[in-house]
């Protein structure tokens, strides 16, 4: 019975890596970039919300859009800062160090606006139910939920939509996309407020969960989903989201066994062995024979 | 009566960095013919395809695309006003199914007309039955014969007035290249325009109507079928001394 709690536990709380790591995921997927600064768009996000919030003193329902709303635009402002103007083969590397190096900027930034250590989060309130013995938190049932929802629409928006299509096009080669006479940039520029909307769903969510927000909220966001994605597959949607519920499942279990120590050590040593054994993670492409077909462009 | 030239190139000077690649060329193509640009490797043949198309802005030079200055305008606007590059190498998304490349290669009109991009595919698999078959088929897995087919069905996906096509017998068994020349003869009597870069001079002299020639980013030669086999520069130019 124990054993099955502390599943259940963990996968719940491995839901909002899921959501994060889509993010992550999708940024990847569309650009073949990874944006370190993704947990700290996010925080700064938030921050701005709750600034917003405590001035104009607004309920919990509009709280939400303005979340979204920040999350998505300074996504947005990374993406123009850091993605855009690098958006050729050889700024792969520039991008990823000038996305480190907004991280700093935006963490400033939102401990500013958040000069304490802890702020108070405005919390759904959801209460915790039993069944047959084993206890279920409302809110991260309301998480894995949406995550799973928001998963499912993300799936079949890239793969059944056109807008899906030209995702997916720009994706396998942005040069060849742009001779079908696609707007690369626009669309790189969809991709990071997408993202920025599935982060900002993923952060009401968790800190709601926890009623309140710390200045390293960023940090661990950008660990999580990194994690979660390079543990369910580079640029695999549904690898990140049972990616994020797998590392989820493993640190619950570790950290009960060996204590909650064990909870960072388990996360880095699942990807370190995941990056050994399968560098592309469990469920992604090869990643050494992606790259090698990508070499075929123009 | 004065044949319609719906391409023409005066003056086009392309670099990348500090290398030139073009250094003037002008030539021109008719309405409804199939022009050849041929050259050996280096000579600028892909730089002057990718300069038309807009993926490469030109120093210097015009470019008059059915009665309009095109010059340095976006690869998009391009494709609206009909213009499409079949690239080297076919370049179709491998991990998009048959369908889907058509669909992507549709992408201008996508928006506007989703019904009748759905009766152009339709008339895409009569055209190639091989894409009917894989229509569900990751593109990545097809042959190279039928990624060359496909390449040029994705182009013709946004009507173009215009194909531009890039060495479309790169890398495929000589059978097949007499296929896909088949294929462009097809295309080019049914009235599309096609300015052809090939390597492949032989089989380019068979069906092309006018042939420019161009070495080391420069047109050295430009004239009918006629003018081109009776004069001795292409062997000397292109094929080799030891070909004549």
């Amino acid at each position: 019975m124990e054993y099955i709690q502390i599943s259940i536990d963990g996968i719940l709380y491995g839901s909002s890596y899921s959501l994060i790591a889509l993010g992550f995921s999708l940024v990847f997927g569309v650009m073949r970039r990874i944006n370190l600064a993704y947990g700290s768009s996010l925080l700064l996000g938030v921050a701005i919300a709750l600034w917003v919030e405590n001035k104009l003193n607004i309920s919990i329902i509009f709280f939400i859009p303005i979340v979204l709303f920040f999350c998505s635009l300074s996504n947005l402002y990374v993406e123009r800062f850091c993605f855009a103007p690098h958006n050729t083969k050889a700024g792969v590397v520039v991008s990823m160090i000038s996305s480190f190096a907004i991280w700093m900027q935006l963490d400033e930034i939102s401990a500013q606006l958040l000069p304490d250590r802890t702020h108070s989060f405005p919390s759904l309130e959801i209460s915790t139910f039993e069944f047959g013995g084993i206890f279920f938190r409302g809110d991260q049932i309301l998480n894995i939920f949406v995550a799973f929802i928001i998963s499912a629409i993300l799936f079949l928006v890239v793969y059944k939509t056109r807008y899906g299509i030209v995702l997916r096009a720009v994706s396998n080669s942005a040069d060849t996309a742009k001779l079908m006479g696609c707007n690369t940039n626009l669309v790189n520029s969809l991709t990071f407020i997408v993202a920025g909307v599935l982060g900002g769903i993923a952060a009401f969510l968790v800190l709601s969960t926890e009623s309140q927000v710390t200045p390293l909220f960023g940090f661990w966001c950008t660990v999580k989903g990194l994690v979660a994605m390079m543990i369910g597959g580079l640029g695999s949607l549904t690898g990140a989201f049972w990616g994020g519920l797998l590392l989820g499942l493993l640190e619950a279990h570790f950290s009960y066994q060996f204590g909650p120590v064990f909870r960072e050590i388990t996360t880095f040593s699942i990807l370190l062995i995941v990056l050994i054994i399968r560098p592309g993670g469990l469920m992604g492409v090869n990643i050494y024979k992606d790259l090698k077909s990508r070499d075929e462009r123009i | 009566m004065a044949e319609k030239k719906i391409l023409e190139v005066e003056g086009l000077e392309t670099s990348y960095d500090m290398i030139k690649a073009l250094k003037g060329v002008s030539l021109s193509a008719l309405s409804g013919k199939l022009t050849c640009i041929l050259g050996p490797n280096g000579a600028g043949k892909s730089t002057l395809l990718f300069t038309l198309a807009g993926i490469l802005n030109s120093d210097r030079g015009k470019v008059i695309f059915d009665g309009e200055d095109i010059t340095n305008q976006k690869t998009s606007d391009l494709v609206e006003k009909g213009l499409a590059l079949v690239p080297e190498n076919r370049l179709i998304f491998p991990h998009l199914t048959v369908k889907e490349n058509l669909l992507a290669g549709a992408y201008s009109r996508l928006a506007k007309e989703r019904e009748k991009v759905e009766q152009d595919i339709s008339a895409m698999y009569a055209r190639f039955p091989v894409l009917k078959e894989r229509s569900s088929q990751l593109g990545g897995t097809m042959s190279g014969g039928e990624q060359q087919m496909l390449s040029v069905a994705r182009a013709l996906m946004s009507k173009p007035k215009l194909l531009l096509m890039d060495e479309p017998s790169v890398g495929l068994a000589p059978m097949i290249v007499n296929e896909i020349f088949a294929i462009i003869k097809q295309l080019n009597a049914e009235g599309i325009s096609i300015v052809l870069v090939e390597q492949n001079a032989s089989k380019a002299l068979e069906i092309g109507d006018y042939f420019y020639l161009l070495d080391q980013g420069k047109q050295i030669f430009g004239g009918s079928r006629e003018a081109i086999l009776k004069e001795n520069i292409i062997k000397k130019a292109y094929l080799g001394e030891s070909a004549g």
